[in-house]
């Protein structure tokens, strides 16, 4: 018990448009660590991809998150990194945004799931 | 019951548990769709009170800011000490020198910025759920895939 209460917990970081970090950081999720990292990033129109797979990147090496959420529409730009990730942590959540309402068939681990479901795959 | 029978059998019912997991997944979803609607509301309510540019991300840190630790965090707890199966909780801890997020936005905020916060955290406690089923749902597609190469392998053999 004093262990766990010693253990610091592990962070949630936020990929999305202004509502969405803005919301989630008065929830209380936001972190600007020691070496000035903070685990959010805030993309709109002119946010380059290559800077919101970079920082997906940078979010997934580090040991202190547990959880990335990103907007499914963004989650739609870096598809192929997401695709590539399968290891249960960091869980990388797929969120609606207020643009962009949930579509399950977008959902990186629903179409894989849903693959398993294949008429040929079920022999 | 043969070998084949048994593989078969435990197929179908870890198929019928990643189909409940999925169901799960999407209901949860849908929950945090709701209540990340009616937080985006009470913002947008505060952002007419206070102005477009009060409740923005030009009031959120920035890499120059002061280095402060996140309230809300994940412990994980180990749910099964059996098969070493652990879930996430969501753990709220405020230290003395901890400030409320709300105060970013100046401190006679509108009650709205508040019902905001409350909206978001409830948006939160779904994002656990979501992410212990999701990780549920990735194991037990593991386990339908060994499952179907060993069914393979004694198809074979026979």
């Amino acid at each position: 018990m004093a262990l766990h209460s010693a253990m610091k917990g592990k962070l949630i970081s936020v990929i999305g448009d202004e509502d969405t970090c803005v919301g989630f950081l008065l929830g209380g999720v936001g972190e600007i660590n020691k070496n000035r990292h903070p685990n959010f990033l805030v993309v709109d129109k002119g946010t380059p991809v290559s800077e919101i797979e970079e920082c997906f990147k940078r979010f997934m090496k580090r040991d202190d998150i547990d959880i990335i959420l990103i907007n499914q529409n963004i989650a739609e730009l870096i598809r192929h990194v997401i695709d590539g990730h399968t290891s249960p942590i960091p869980a990388v959540l797929e969120i609606p945004s207020k643009d962009h309402p949930y579509d399950a068939s977008k959902d990186s681990i629903l179409r894989r799931a849903k693959g398993m479901f294949n008429p040929d795959e079920m022999m | 019951m043969t070998d084949i029978d048994q593989i078969c059998s435990v197929l179908d019912r870890l198929t019928l548990d990643a189909l409940t997991l999925m169901e799960e997944q999407i209901q949860i979803k849908l929950n945090i769709e709701n209540a990340m609607c009616g937080g985006e509301t009470h913002l947008a309510k505060s952002r007419y009170i206070l102005g477009q540019n009060s409740v923005s991300s030009l009031q959120l840190p920035t890499e120059n800011s002061p280095e402060f630790d996140a309230m809300t965090t994940v412990h994980l707890e180990e749910s099964d000490e059996f098969f070493g199966e652990k879930s996430r909780e969501l753990e709220v801890s405020k230290k003395e020198d901890q400030i409320d997020p709300v105060r970013w936005f100046g401190y006679l905020v509108p009650q709205d910025l508040y019902h905001a916060q409350s909206m978001f955290k409830q948006a939160l406690q779904w994002i656990i759920r979501g992410a212990n089923v999701q990780t549920n749902l990735i194991q037990t597609c593991n386990k339908i895939q060994q499952l179907k190469e060993l069914k393979k392998e004694v198809l074979a053999s026979n």
